[in-house]
């Protein structure tokens, strides 16, 4: 029997592990080549993963909810096709001599008491780690020979062997984030005596958000400002579309704007903007090109599609992605490559509800805008009363980056492009 | 009396002393029994007294034949007192011995002499000059040891025929010796006593000294400086009989079929040692002990009965000391509960020849066999400046390392010192270090030391103080 094992895959740019959600096949379930194996949450979006090869399930290496890094094996199956035989565990048993001194360590339980089992078993000359490191393994009942040494030349580290008990992979030395992982406090809860609860799983999507909202907010020094805009002119200009707009079968909100405004303002002097800190190179990335990410609100939770190249799209183009990008959020349908890659994002949390929102940003961008409900309202206006389109807006920004009076500056400035739609037109290239 | 142990440690050689200690350490009620002396065979009639014998016999030697050089002129030739040098061995041998008693006593260990054997399988007989008495522990080590291994028609007298154990206590010049076994302990003791102007002729049944075990480049330096200082050495050799006649011993050797026949004044039979193993009723209460006589154990020391250990020569190769200690120390954290096995990379070998040997792990000729690729590096200890100033050119570091990763899997070092030098090798094969680790570290100039670091270098490829080839 030819027993091939099953790896994740790369799931997506810069992706580097999934956290499994669920199998979708089962130990004995003869699967095909393309067969979805399992559902895979990345820190985008759950993906299903295709089986590569054909054959017969025999052992599945990860459980629900494990985390695996791309390349790990998901599964083993039996590609011979028949699968009759059962299971084997495939362990190389190395009965190579030791070395010469070595060899005197008398062969293990040759001769043992018959109850005495010494685990893990003796290590023989392959496994390079220092004397104290083996005795650490064995104290904590780690077996070292089973261990990927993260050293050179593949030498078993103490800290292999804590990593091992504390049940992370040995030696997958996981890629960083931009900040160094720290350690974030994890208080158990207790309800008081009596109190109702339900217990669920923190899984998924909504345990990514939760990691990652943790994450930026550690990251980044947050502060917002808000401010509100007379939208009375692009109300008008959109209403004069709409008809043209419905010929097309095009919908066309705000949204489509906002971002032109964004754009034009960004290369009006405030690059900063649309920038990020690499925290590890101490260096400031500014980006030449401009992908919006616009957060919706699906059955699932927050996701985030992202607009490529925003700047050399017209806003038909962009207003049809939206309708395209937004269908598919709420189907839970978007594919990884659709979800990353933003270089400043945009919340319209607005048209849900509330005047202001403080959002989180979306690291490693700097920059979150956010739209709020367009109200009437009344204004006085060379000592007379008029009614006006408002629309509410905030900008939030990365402390370390963006100063104060940059984001007023900022915020003021897109303000004014959206106040003028024409004066929008003439940034557009 | 309170005869009942937690431990009961039979034999207070270098393995039965630590396991004592440590076993007390642990809060155990610790016994030791020995028969014959404290320190066992190593510090009263093997590894001890022979080191202090090589030392003083080195040292009348380089008298004779470095003084001079030197610039040290002696008003007469320089002349070896036996029975002097004996009093200067017998005098290291009680120092120590008499150290061991001491720590057993320190750390509460009951000293028991007297010879023991096992009435049943958790009960020992000691029998004494005071009467014999019962002592029954939880756990028993077996650390009773090895002895010489006696050849039909060489029965031991100790004065003419003689294992080390009478070598050893030579104390009168000897004309003539005839060693029989050029293993390391014959080589050993042939060595000073040629040193010391005795005629020595090594007779070997392999087709070279020290066969098997050691490195062949170390062998070949030995064998050099063994011609120089006149051991003849015969090797393919078989020895026959012997019988007393005027002037000495008859002895009688087969080589390539022929019968050769030499007078000397005294034989030493260094064959090899066996396991005590047929003692102490061991067989009797049903120990499982192999056809060589090894007490058969497991990784942790433990035999085939529960409650029963065994260390050091008794539980197999190699037979040397400082296996013996680290088994020893192992067995007594395993019955206090700890979760030891013996997973030691290698166990250093060192043998007081001259130039002395010294190795850790794998020789090229076991790499081969088990298809490693490897790199190998040797300096001479010519290109050392200390060398230089000792007068003691001869020989070299030879270092084998794996030629993809680099690390470190063996070292044989033949050479002054060469006994002191191999820890450093020692400890590299136990960290796993690879060459670069051992060329990097700084090592003090001018000292042999240097050696090791510049073999790392050599089998790297770029040696400072040799021409590359």
């Amino acid at each position: 029997m030819a027993n091939v094992e099953i790896r994740l895959p790369e799931l997506g740019e810069g992706v580097t592990e999934g956290e499994l959600v669920s199998w979708l096949v089962q130990v004995g379930d003869k699967i095909e080549v393309d067969q979805p194996l399992a559902e895979m949450m990345t820190d985008k979006a759950t993906v299903e993963v295709p089986s590569s090869k054909a054959g017969v399930v025999k052992e599945l290496k990860v459980e629900e909810g494990d985390v695996v890094p791309v390349e790990e094996v998901l599964l083993v199956i039996d590609a011979s096709g028949a699968g009759a035989a059962p299971a084997k565990e495939e362990k190389k048993e190395e009965k190579t001599e030791a070395p010469k001194a070595a060899a005197t360590a008398p062969a293990p339980s040759q001769s043992s008491n018959a109850s005495q089992n010494i685990q893990p078993p003796v290590a023989e000359s392959h496994v390079l780690a220092t004397p104290s490191t083996r005795r650490l393994a064995r104290e904590m009942d780690v077996d070292i020979n089973q261990l990927n040494g993260s050293g050179l030349a593949g030498r078993v580290t103490r800290e292999d062997v804590l990593g091992a008990q504390s049940g992370a992979p040995a030696g997958n030395s996981k890629i960083e984030a931009v900040a160094p992982a720290r350690d974030i406090p994890k208080p158990a809860y207790r309800g008081p005596q009596g109190a109702v609860e339900e217990r669920v799983p923190l899984r998924g999507i909504r345990r990514k958000i939760a990691e990652n909202m943790q994450l930026y907010k550690q990251i980044i020094p947050h502060f917002s400002l808000m401010d509100e805009c007379n939208v009375t002119r692009l109300y008008k200009m959109r209403n004069d579309l709409k008809k043209v707009a419905q010929e097309r079968n095009v919908k066309i909100t705000y949204l489509p704007f906002v971002m032109k405004a964004i754009i034009a303002t960004v290369r009006d002097g405030f690059e900063m903007m649309n920038a990020s800190i690499d925290d590890a190179a101490q260096e400031i990335v500014y980006k030449g090109n401009f992908n919006i990410g616009f957060a919706a609100d699906t059955p699932n939770g927050l996701v985030v599609p992202v607009i490529k190249n925003a700047d050399q799209k017209s806003i038909w183009e962009i207003s049809a992605e939206i309708m395209d990008l937004a269908g598919k959020a709420r189907a839970g349908k978007l594919s990884l490559d659709e979800m990353s890659g933003a270089t400043i994002t945009i919340t319209n949390i607005g048209s849900v509800g509330g005047t202001y929102a403080t959002p989180i940003i979306n690291h490693p961008e700097v920059a979150i805008i956010g739209m709020y409900k367009m109200t009437d309202k009344p204004i006085l206006r060379d000592g007379k009363w008029r009614a006006i389109k408002s629309m509410n807006f905030s900008c939030t920004a990365d402390h370390r980056l963006i100063d104060g009076a940059v984001a007023a500056r900022f915020l003021t400035a897109m303000l004014g492009r959206l106040e003028n739609p024409a004066r929008l037109m003439l940034d557009m290239y | 009396m309170a005869n009942n142990f937690d431990v009961v440690v039979i034999g207070a050689g270098p393995g039965g002393y630590p396991a004592a200690i440590r076993s007390a350490q642990l809060g155990l009620k610790t016994a030791i029994i020995e028969r014959e002396f404290w320190g066992g065979v190593c510090l009263n009639v093997g590894c001890v007294p022979s080191k202090a014998l090589i030392k003083a016999a080195s040292q009348f030697h380089k008298a004779k034949t470095n003084f001079d050089s030197m610039g040290i002129e002696l008003s007469s030739a320089p002349k070896a007192n036996m029975s002097k040098m004996q009093k200067y061995k017998q005098g290291v041998c009680d120092r120590m011995s008499g150290g061991i008693d001491q720590l057993l006593k320190g750390n509460k260990v009951t000293q028991i002499f007297g010879e023991a054997s096992f009435s049943s399988k958790t009960e020992l007989s000691v029998k004494s000059s005071k009467g014999t008495e019962k002592v029954t522990a939880k756990n028993f080590i077996i650390a009773t040891g090895s002895r010489p291994i006696e050849i039909p028609g060489f029965a031991y007298d100790e004065k003419t025929i003689m294992s080390s154990t009478g070598a050893l206590a030579i104390d009168k010049d000897v004309k003539s010796l005839a060693v029989i076994g050029g293993g390391y302990i014959g080589l050993e003791i042939g060595t000073f006593l040629a040193k010391l102007g005795t005629e020595v002729t090594v007779i070997e049944a392999a087709d070279s000294l020290l066969s098997g075990v050691v490195d062949k480049d170390c062998v070949q330096q030995v064998s050099r400086k063994l011609k120089k200082l006149g051991v003849k050495v015969v090797t393919k050799a078989m020895a026959k009989g012997q019988k007393k006649v005027k002037d000495g011993i008859e002895l009688s050797y087969e080589v390539n079929g022929k019968l050769e026949k030499q007078i000397v004044e005294k034989v030493l039979v260094t064959v090899g040692r066996k396991p005590n193993s047929d003692q102490m009723n061991l067989k009797g209460i049903g120990l499982d002990i192999d056809e060589r006589g090894f007490v058969k154990v497991n990784a942790q020391m433990k035999t085939n009965i529960p409650g029963i250990y065994a260390i050091g020569d008794i539980a197999g190769q190699p037979m040397l000391a400082h296996k013996a200690t680290h088994e020893g120390v192992l067995a007594a954290e395993v019955i206090h509960g700890a979760n030891r096995v013996y997973d030691a990379k290698t166990v250093p070998a060192v043998i007081f020849v001259d130039p002395e040997i010294a190795s850790v792990g794998l020789t090229e000729e076991e790499c081969k066999a088990k298809g490693i690729k490897v790199k190998v590096g040797k300096f001479p200890f010519g290109a050392n400046a200390k060398a230089v100033s000792l007068q003691e050119t001869d020989g070299f570091v030879k270092m084998i390392a794996d030629a993809e990763s680099h690390v470190v899997l063996g070292v044989h070092i033949c050479g002054p010192e060469a006994s002191n030098l191999i820890s450093e090798a020692a400890l590299a094969l136990e960290m796993g270090a690879r060459l670069e680790d051992i060329a990097l570290t700084i090592h003090p100039h001018p000292t042999l030391g240097e050696t090791v670091m510049e073999a790392a270098e050599t089998t790297l490829g770029h040696p400072i103080h040799i021409m590359k080839k």
